[in-house]
């Protein structure tokens, strides 16, 4: 048997339990025991309040489903769990908490060494044309919409307190997670926040943001929540640069 | 010290770890350089690289690998080596270091560090790969005997054999692993004085020292407690042999309050120096 062939048939006994031929069974119970307690490891490394959330056992049997059905491509560990959100969805299409405490794992995690971004600060918050600016994120910022109150879990979890019970929070709230200097950061959004940095990511001006809220807002309210929008952003180091877009 | 190292001596090191960031970026510590795992660096940013980038400011660094692949019949990821070099370009290690094994193969990545047949087969294609690592690193390679569970019957050599044969064709550098020598002895049943009578001892650039678990079956090499009382024999007869190279104290488990370590690199540092008393 070449190498290659060799190799596809240990990579198949690995992730099957199976035994190539020839092989020492007490050998390849070693390799077999390595590859999937060291992939449980990541996952449970990762999803750190997932884990809190689930319980060990109840954690450890969604993961081994995912080991079992996920084997591994890259290089680095640390992609391991890019589906994991998307199979803890299907696994639990009613406890959105579930899914959503995995989101805020995920995405923490990746922003933890996700690329270097200077951001501005309030003082730079300076434009003749404010209709026309668009804004640029720091590449770490990532945006959810969400159907239960993750982030309170998650944050309570965090503080070592009880968590609240898991309810089903109005239409249209999202929750963002962004890397400020060099730490990772959350937050919950309103609606209102939601649409516009949905908006403001898909390269809408500032001037389009108002004219959005306009829609449902009197005009105070809309400068109200813009500003506070674009203020809340600055203060806390997610933008990184303001450019001038086309006329409106 | 019958093998006087051709290369300058840097000492005594420990496997730098996230539980002792803050101990080494606070205070002094007594050590010559630390050994960093390569993949855990090679992000995009964020406090990783910070943390590394303030280190080495006040350390050597070596890098040490777990990824490279190096015996899989796809080849080297040249992604991959990109961002090694990117990294190493970076950091300016004092070397760059892996394992002779293979992680997967098809796209497959086992994330663990499997076993090859050493047949002329696999080290004309591991000879290939390890030249084009050092194209693309624009560096010599350090590679490193890992611990092994499995024997292949149709292997033509020993994996002693195997890493001199590779030195020869490649230019290559060796890690020797005490603790993986005495697991996979331990394991096979063979003599690990011999297996090292075997290397070219002067293509040896770093030494390794770690403990294992006794698993079911076998000898498990799982980083995970102190350096035991055999493999202390074994590297303190090895020290005689090797001359002046560097050790390294490697934990990656249950990883305990830095002095603990110390104590260890320490520990490494006197039987060294014992060693040397005696020879002089």
């Amino acid at each position: 048997m070449n190498l290659r062939d060799h190799q596809r048939a240990f990579v198949a006994a690995l992730s099957s339990g199976g035994l190539p031929d020839g092989v020492d069974a007490r050998g390849m119970a070693v390799y077999a025991n390595n590859y999937r307690s060291q992939l449980m490891a990541c996952l449970r490394d990762t999803f750190e309040k997932t884990v809190l959330w689930l319980g060990d056992d109840v954690f450890d049997a969604v993961a081994a489903r995912y080991v079992e059905r996920h084997p591994p491509s890259s290089w680095t560990l640390d992609a391991y769990g890019d589906l994991f959100v998307q199979h803890l969805e299907a696994t639990y299409p009613i406890d959105d908490e579930v899914a959503e405490l995995a989101w805020l794992d995920w995405h923490l995690r990746r922003a933890f060494s996700g690329p270097d971004a200077k951001a501005i600060d309030v003082g730079d918050l300076t434009a003749d044309d404010w209709d026309r600016i668009e804004l640029e994120f720091v590449p770490t910022l990532r945006f959810r919409l969400m159907r239960s109150n993750a982030v309170a879990i998650w944050r309570a979890i965090a503080d070592g307190v009880t968590p609240p019970a898991p309810v089903a929070v109005e239409q249209g709230i999202g929750a963002r997670v962004w890397r400020q200097g060099l730490s990772p950061r959350f937050a919950s959004m309103t609606a209102d926040e939601t649409a516009c940095l949905d908006l403001a990511l898909t390269g809408a001006s500032f001037g389009e943001l108002c004219e959005y809220l306009a829609r449902t807002h009197d005009p105070e309210r809309t400068t109200r929540i813009a500003g506070g929008c674009l203020g809340a952003w600055t203060a806390e180091g997610m933008i990184r640069k303001l450019s001038k877009g086309a006329p409106l | 010290m019958s093998h006087p190292s051709p290369t300058p001596f840097h000492g005594f090191g420990l496997g730098l770890r996230i539980p002792h960031y803050t101990d080494f970026l606070e205070t002094p510590q007594p050590v010559d350089f630390v050994e960093v795992i390569s993949e855990n660096f090679m992000v995009d940013g964020g406090r990783p690289l910070d943390v590394l980038t303030r280190v080495r400011e006040r350390y050597p660094v070596a890098l040490h690998g777990v990824s490279m692949n190096i015996g899989s019949s796809d080849g080297v990821d040249r992604g991959y080596l990109r961002q090694l070099r990117a990294l190493a370009d970076r950091v300016e290690p004092l070397w760059v270091s892996d394992h002779l094994c293979w992680t997967g193969v098809d796209g497959f990545n086992s994330h663990d560090l499997l076993p090859l047949p050493y047949t002329d087969e696999v080290i004309r294609l591991v000879a290939a790969n390890v030249h084009a690592v050092q194209d693309a690193l624009g560096r010599a390679l350090v590679l490193e005997n890992p611990s092994t569970y499995l024997a292949f019957p149709e292997a033509g050599m020993s994996e002693a054999s195997f890493l001199a044969e590779l030195c020869e064709r490649t230019g290559c550098h060796l890690l020797l692993d005490v603790n993986n020598i005495y697991v996979s002895a331990t394991n096979h049943g063979f003599d690990a004085d011999d297996w090292l009578e075997r290397l070219p001892l002067d293509r040896v650039r770093q030494v390794h020292l770690a403990g294992h678990s006794q698993g079911r079956d076998m000898l498990v090499d799982t980083h995970d407690s102190p350096v035991p009382d055999p493999v202390w024999a074994l590297y303190s007869r090895f020290v005689e042999r090797l001359g002046d190279v560097a050790v390294m104290i490697e934990r990656d488990d249950h990883i305990p309050p830095l002095p603990e370590l110390l104590a260890e690199v320490a520990h490494a540092r006197d039987l060294a120096d014992a060693v040397r008393r005696r020879a002089a």
